[in-house]
């Protein structure tokens, strides 16, 4: 098949929506399908052959986080030829709405045009104002995929009909089989706790972690938290004064880096404290055998089959939090069931199924 | 009363231009809704043929259930197609659809209960078929594009009501003489059996 990704968030940056569509770019080509993703990045960013870049993207705030986005008139020039070159039997949409080339692709495709929603937003006034002009764009869609049952509820609610709910994929194999790092290791004195996530972005829930670490250090003098994302933190670790010491910042980390942090861990920490509608680094930890201690949000509650897998604690609750943490490093016993039922159950969401799904969306959409 | 004039132009080229745009969009919409529905109608076909070839390699008691209601359905589908001629309206959606089609999908239910799979269950049959995996593979394509195509449809059909159901719709009567496109209801769970694995 001849499949046109377009991707609304530059490449430069790290992000959700970017890894999935780079991942499934390269999952459709490895099983011998020709794909073209149209993602914003600079003409002189190196970028993936099979990316192209479709002009310089603009910060800009949106849903609450910043977003790199492309749009304009020239942007829209080069969707318009994207898609007479590419001459795609199906257009695969990401985030239809936001208010980048995702948009303008949507209003100038042709023919079957598959879309998936990754967010699980409340109740965003833009899109409710915005209704009106977007739905006629909108019913061009022939096939709505969401991420997760809360994504799709999202999306019912606001823009009604329906939508099937494929998850979001991960590399299984790829966590599962790193090799951990000696100095990321956690020993029974000196347990270690990954947070993964951008740390300028408070609902990642950085803060409530730093705010838990001097009653996890109570507990577990020895304990270190090994901090892996994006961003400035500086100031709010050294906020913590003579507990500072038990904080490492490592900065943004390669795919492998991540995997072996995961891989050595005594647990990965979610503190997110709202509007996630899936939660892949979850996913990504319990493929590494890391256990979870994660917020009580509905999309992680359903990743974690309502606390079979790991353990859930009251969002935005440092106490609840550090005593979740303090449980885990106390009874192994738990933390070992726990991390080999999430290997079992993290099956549907490796790569080889998810493409599976996505390629029976299209070829149900191109029947005709 | 020139200028009174010009505006009752302007508004009803306004209000001209309003309503073609919404008949053409409504006219995109039924369009949409019509291959949806093909769609359903070639998956559902597929599944019928898929169902009897899984019969094939099913013990007899499960081969007759599944065979018979896959059967049945796959009859009546023809035999609608002929008895309407080419007059039929495609969106329209036979009385006997959802409860056959619910009776297919209750069958391999039954057929494929959870915990084991029972294409060639049968400890004691000496050969092995090497086509029950071929017939199992498109069985569970079959089942899972027949959801997948429920779903596109009535996503398409919702749409197509909600402005079906504008004022400006049925008082200009944009939609002309054709019927309002409606849902297609029946059970489609994949059968516990398949899902596995």
């Amino acid at each position: 098949m001849r499949i046109g990704l377009v991707c609304p968030y530059s490449f430069d940056v790290p992000g959700g929506v970017q890894y999935h569509v780079r991942d499934l770019a390269e999952n459709l080509i490895e099983r011998g399908h020709v794909v073209s993703v149209l993602a914003p990045a600079e003409d002189d960013t190196p970028v993936p052959p099979y990316v192209e870049a479709a002009g310089r993207a603009v910060p800009v705030k949106y849903n609450g986080s910043v977003a790199r986005l492309t749009f304009g008139p020239v942007s829209a020039a080069r969707v318009h030829r994207w898609l007479a070159d590419g001459d795609f039997d199906v257009v695969h949409i990401h985030e239809p709405v936001t208010p980048s080339l995702s948009l303008l692709a949507l209003w100038l495709a042709t023919g079957p045009i598959v879309a998936t929603f990754h967010t699980a937003t409340v109740r965003s006034r833009a899109m409710q104002l915005a209704q009106p002009m977007l739905r006629p764009s909108l019913e061009k869609i022939t096939a709505r995929i969401a991420v997760s049952e809360d994504a799709r509820r999202t999306l019912v609610e606001h823009l009604g009909g329906d939508a099937v709910v494929i998850p979001n994929g991960v590399r299984v194999a790829a966590f599962a089989g790193a090799s951990p790092r000696a100095a990321w290791q956690g020993t029974d004195p000196a347990p270690t706790f990954a947070f993964v996530g951008r740390l300028d972005e408070p609902r990642k829930g950085l803060q409530v972690l730093l705010d838990a670490v001097p009653s996890v250090l109570e507990r577990c003098p020895g304990a270190r938290f090994l901090v892996l994302g994006p961003g400035e933190a500086d100031d709010q670790v050294a906020a913590l004064g003579p507990h500072a010491a038990a904080v490492e910042l490592l900065g943004p980390l390669d795919d492998a880096a991540k995997a072996a942090l995961l891989r050595s861990v005594t647990a990965y920490v979610a503190p997110h404290t709202g509007n996630e509608s899936f939660g892949i680094v979850l996913v990504e930890a319990m493929s590494a055998g890391a256990p979870v201690v994660a917020s009580d949000l509905a999309a992680f509650r359903r990743v974690l089959g309502e606390g079979e897998y790991g353990l859930l604690v009251p969002p935005g609750d440092p106490r609840a939090l550090a005593a979740g943490l303090v449980e885990v490093v106390a009874n192994p016993h738990r933390r070992a069931v726990m991390a080999a039922r999430a290997s079992r159950a993290v099956g549907r969401y490796d790569w080889s199924r998810v493409t599976g799904q996505v390629l029976e969306v299209y070829q149900t959409v191109c029947v005709l | 009363m020139i200028e009174e004039l010009w505006l009752l132009l302007a508004v009803l080229l306004v209000l001209g231009w309003y309503l073609t745009y919404t008949a053409s969009r409504l006219d995109r919409l039924h369009a949409k809704v019509t291959a949806a529905r093909t769609a359903l109608d070639v998956q559902l076909l597929r599944r019928h043929m898929a169902a009897i070839e899984a019969g094939r390699h099913l013990d007899p008691a499960s081969a007759l259930l599944v065979t018979d209601a896959a059967s049945r359905a796959m009859a009546a589908a023809e035999h609608d197609e002929e008895s309407r001629g080419p007059e039929r309206d495609p969106l329209d959606v036979p009385d006997y659809l959802e409860p056959l089609e619910s009776e297919v999908s209750r069958a391999l239910t039954m057929a494929f209960p959870a915990g084991r799979d029972t294409l060639d269950a049968a400890p004691a049959d000496p050969f092995v078929d090497p086509f029950a995996e071929d017939a199992r593979r498109q069985l569970v394509q079959a089942c899972t594009r027949v959801q997948l195509a429920r779903r596109f449809h009535n996503d398409a059909v919702a749409q197509a009501q909600r402005v079906r159901d504008k004022r400006v719709v049925r008082w200009a009567h944009l939609a002309g003489h054709a019927p309002v496109p409606q849902m297609v209801d029946f059970d489609d769970e994949l059968p516990p059996g398949l899902s596995e694995g």
